[in-house]
């Protein structure tokens, strides 16, 4: 088995003949905060998308743990251990926090098939220790006050905690973050870099794309730099910060950060 | 523990089942066919409410139980009880075949697909293929159940046998709602791509809720054909599909009260008022109207936040 959690191989996506990624490579180490910059369109949410198994790539490998897990459903990426959240924020917003969180817990839960009609004693324990799991991880985000309140009633910044705190439940190996910090106030960006440190202390390895230089030079240990879907630099912050290419890049663009 | 909304079930419960002791045979056979109704309308109500999916082609399922029966019982001589296996599992089975190859359907167009079904089902009840089915006029001259001697053959008989098909139904849905499954169905029901970026896999969950709800649909398809002692085309047909599909948007997609308020809104109501009973789609329509525009999420709309109490604690 290689070094690397994940490796991104010589990876194009097209959309109708126009050019999404244009043959982009990455590698990520187990543990890493590993961060993805780049000016707006410049295919980094589409790169996600590859890998989270909503898009499939035309050309190239996506290799987790060494084997290719290319096109393969996104529900069976999620079982491997690669959890996300979204730019724009998917919750089950007319659900409770609580179940929202739940959700994460699918794939851990053992319930069988014969459960969704009959309970059995095997069923009472899995679902008290899912539901406890929840529990913990709204402790862990400070969501317990809201556990019954509908998700799309809260604020961005309580959002972004609970599709947090619902891609943890799945106790993932490697968590995608798109945007975490987009919409949230300095306050917010500040309580989200200390969450995102813990989490990498629970041994989580870390994929994100962040708009805000200042969290990502922070935390990030590698970073790559996209522009027009392919890599236009990478290197630890310091380097990629004073690279003359991403200077430009960035300068030569509209920074204002919204929607890929 | 208890609420209002359990407080309310428990009394509705009572009531139901001690309706029988104050009505005359009439009324009996009305309420008779609202626990019928009842649960077909929630057996749609797992596929439709909780799993989403835009499915008008229930009145299959319901058929296909009723008919099992029937064909069990008149062509083949089978007792009642003994067909009752079969009326549940031929549903579930139709239901995986016919499914399996749409799941994957975007709403309007596995709506579309679903009617398809429902109007060649109806063709094939029609035509008597392989001389079974018995043509337009369908089938009649259906047992009654019979267990050691006894015949369940009085309307206060049948009455009973369709509550405790109804508190079955009721408490299987329970059951889901508590369960990954049924939660499983919530998700992708509100986002699906979110739900499998959690890793549950949508085609499963969703021929899940379909074959459920087939089978239960079945099973009061099979009550049904007993009470009526017959069965026809005309009971299975599109707009019967499209009635327990209306029932669950209008009593409130998912709601286990909603969808009983929808079922006793179509069906009871006409009843109550006799010299209207040619308006009962007017009123019908109407109502259907008022609460897309009123309602839209039903009259009695699902509540989530079915959690367990201790991690209410924090609720402020």
């Amino acid at each position: 088995m290689s070094d690397y959690l994940l490796e991104i191989s010589h990876v194009s996506k097209y959309f109708q003949g126009l050019v999404a990624i244009n043959d982009l490579s990455m590698k990520v180490k187990k543990g890493q905060i590993y961060g993805i910059i780049g000016p707006n369109g410049a295919g980094k949410t589409t790169l996600f998308n590859c890998i989270t198994g909503i898009y499939r790539p035309e050309i190239g490998q996506i290799l987790w743990k060494g084997k290719d897990i290319k096109g393969s459903h996104p529900h069976k990426i999620a079982e491997l251990g690669i959890l996300r959240t979204f730019q724009t924020i998917r919750l089950f917003s007319e659900m409770s926090v609580a179940e929202n969180i739940m959700s994460g817990r699918h794939i851990k839960s053992k319930q069988r098939w014969y459960n969704g009609v009959i309970p059995t004693p095997a069923y009472y324990k899995d679902e008290k220790e899912n539901w406890e799991k929840v529990g913990e991880l709204m402790d862990f985000f400070h969501l317990s006050e809201y556990a019954t309140t509908p998700a799309g009633d809260l604020s961005y910044g309580i959002q972004r905690r609970i599709e947090m705190a619902r891609a943890l439940a799945a106790e993932p190996e490697l968590l995608i973050l798109d945007e975490p910090a987009a919409g949230l106030n300095e306050n917010e960006t500040l309580e989200l870099t200390q969450t995102i440190r813990k989490i990498q202390a629970m041994g989580v390895t870390i994929m994100m794309i962040e708009h805000d230089m200042e969290m990502v030079m922070s935390l990030c240990e590698y970073i790559t730099v996209i522009n027009f879907g392919a890599k236009i630099s990478e290197g630890v912050p310091s380097f990629v910060q004073d690279d003359p290419v991403v200077i430009e890049a960035y300068i030569g663009s509209d920074e204002d950060d919204d929607d890929e | 523990m208890m609420n209002k909304t359990s407080l309310i079930a428990i009394a509705l419960l009572v009531f139901m089942g001690f309706f029988p002791l104050f009505v005359d045979s009439a009324w009996l056979a009305v309420g008779t066919t609202f626990l019928v109704f009842a649960v077909v309308a929630l057996s749609q109500d797992i596929i439709l409410g909780r799993a989403g999916v835009f499915h008008m082609g229930h009145a299959v399922f319901f058929g296909l139980g009723a008919y099992t029966t029937a064909i069990l019982n008149v062509n083949f001589g089978l007792p009642i009880l003994a067909t009752w296996a079969p009326a549940v599992l031929i549903p579930m089975l139709v239901a995986f075949i016919m499914v399996a190859p749409i799941i994957h359907l975007r709403g309007d167009y596995l709506l579309v697909a679903t009617i398809g079904f429902n109007i060649i089902f109806i063709q094939v009840l029609e035509n008597d293929v392989f001389g079974l089915t018995g043509g337009p006029n369908g089938l009649f001259g259906i047992d009654v159940v019979r267990l050691f001697g006894y015949d369940f053959s009085s309307q206060t008989h049948m009455y009973y046998m369709a509550f405790i098909l109804l508190g079955l139904t009721l408490l299987i849905m329970r059951n889901l709602d508590k369960s990954k499954f049924g939660r499983a169905m919530f998700y992708i029901h509100k986002d699906e791509i979110a739900a499998q970026s959690m890793g549950i896999n949508v085609r499963y969950f969703k021929l899940y809720a379909f074959i459920l709800g087939a089978g239960i649909a079945g099973a009061a398809g099979s009550m049904f054909s007993v009470q009526y002692s017959a069965v026809s085309p005309e009971a299975f047909n599109v707009t019967q599909s499209i009635m327990f599909f209306t029932i669950v948007l209008v009593g409130g997609s998912a709601s286990l009260p909603g969808v009983l308020i929808g079922t006793f809104i179509m069906f009871v109501l006409p009843e109550m008022f006799r010299e209207f009973e040619t308006a009962r789609y007017l009123v019908f329509g109407i109502a259907m109207i008022l609460t897309m525009i009123l309602r839209p999420r039903g009259i009695w709309p699902v509540r989530f936040g079915n959690i367990p109490d201790f991690l209410k604690k924090g609720v402020k």
